[in-house]
């Protein structure tokens, strides 16, 4: 009944009432977005216990910051900075961790996705984009998602990503033709 | 939906000129989903707490230390002062050696005192 009270509230209301402690309220704010950054996290770091750690360190980072958003940006976009930001930092550390042991650092970190799919079919689909993905650049990679499964404009990708829009725009020609090379042998 | 049809999907999601929210739509209907464990909620705002109650034990514990200093330093001030006046008052003057207690000691005898010789 009092969630329910919640679902109703506004955006800025939510954030205001987060702001002064009210855990329902941020709760709401988690329920909300959680997929979208499920999508961010769990797409660049394939579906393990690890990318749903990293998830809730992008509400607790929120949670933390939320005083200092003035509200001039979308908190979604707001949400997705920090989850790109703490996947990508997460990247690098499993790089450098995996590089102390072997070679192929990449090759080792797919070891740790496990798909969760019920239907063969879904479940093919599902590993056609996991098995893409992970072999993609992270560069890229990050690109093809808030393109293809964020469904962010160019425009926005750009914005979200801090990059002009003529670096997203040659690394989504330079990752189709990644991305053709990877399906061809899949 | 066939594997070839996700392919072709994912290749023309990234044209320049797709509209990435319908591909977006139609590969989440095919089951490329997303989504954190029933409980992640929860789990959040678990941490949260569990977070924000270690912060206030810091900050109860650091009050308690500010506290307990306050109280042995102005103890401390105190006993100074008594014994200040004290002193004024037993020789009538204030010097570095009588607040020290070395005012009818000289130097062998304080080594006799140490030594006990």
């Amino acid at each position: 009944m009092i969630r329910e009270s919640y679902r109703q509230k506004e955006e800025n209301e939510l954030v205001k009432a987060s702001i002064d402690g009210d855990k329902l309220a941020f709760g709401e704010i988690v329920t909300r977005y959680q997929g979208m950054v499920a999508r961010t996290v769990k797409g660049m770091l394939g579906d393990s216990v690890f990318a749903e750690d990293i998830g809730q360190e992008v509400f607790i980072k929120l949670f933390q910051s939320l005083s200092e958003f003035r509200g001039e940006a979308k908190l979604s976009t707001y949400i997705q900075k920090i989850a790109i930001n703490l996947t990508l930092n997460e990247i690098k550390r499993r790089k450098r961790f995996f590089s102390m042991f072997t070679q192929s650092g990449n090759n080792k970190m797919r070891e740790y996705m496990i798909a969760d799919q019920n239907t063969e079919e879904r479940k093919e689909a599902s590993e056609i984009v996991h098995k893409a993905l992970s072999s993609m650049d992270p560069k890229f990679r990050i690109v093809v998602i808030m393109r293809m499964l964020q469904g962010y404009s160019t425009k926005e990708t750009a914005a979200m990503l801090d990059l002009p829009l003529g670096t997203v725009l040659s690394r989504l020609s330079r990752a189709q033709e990644q991305l053709k090379g990877i399906l061809r042998k899949l | 939906m066939k594997a070839s049809v996700i392919k072709e999907l994912l290749i023309k999601s990234l044209d320049s000129d797709a509209d990435p929210g319908d591909i977006s739509r139609k590969l989440e209907d095919a089951g490329i989903s997303y989504n954190f464990s029933f409980e992640f909620r929860d789990k959040v705002l678990s941490r949260i707490s569990a977070a924000g109650s270690a912060k206030v034990r810091e900050l109860e514990l650091v009050k308690n230390f500010n506290y307990a200093f306050y109280r042995i330093a102005l103890t401390g001030v105190a006993a100074i002062v008594i014994l200040l006046i004290s002193i004024f008052l037993m020789q009538g003057s204030l010097s570095f050696d009588s607040f020290l207690g070395l005012s009818d000691s000289y130097d062998e005898s304080i080594i006799c005192l140490l030594t006990g010789n």
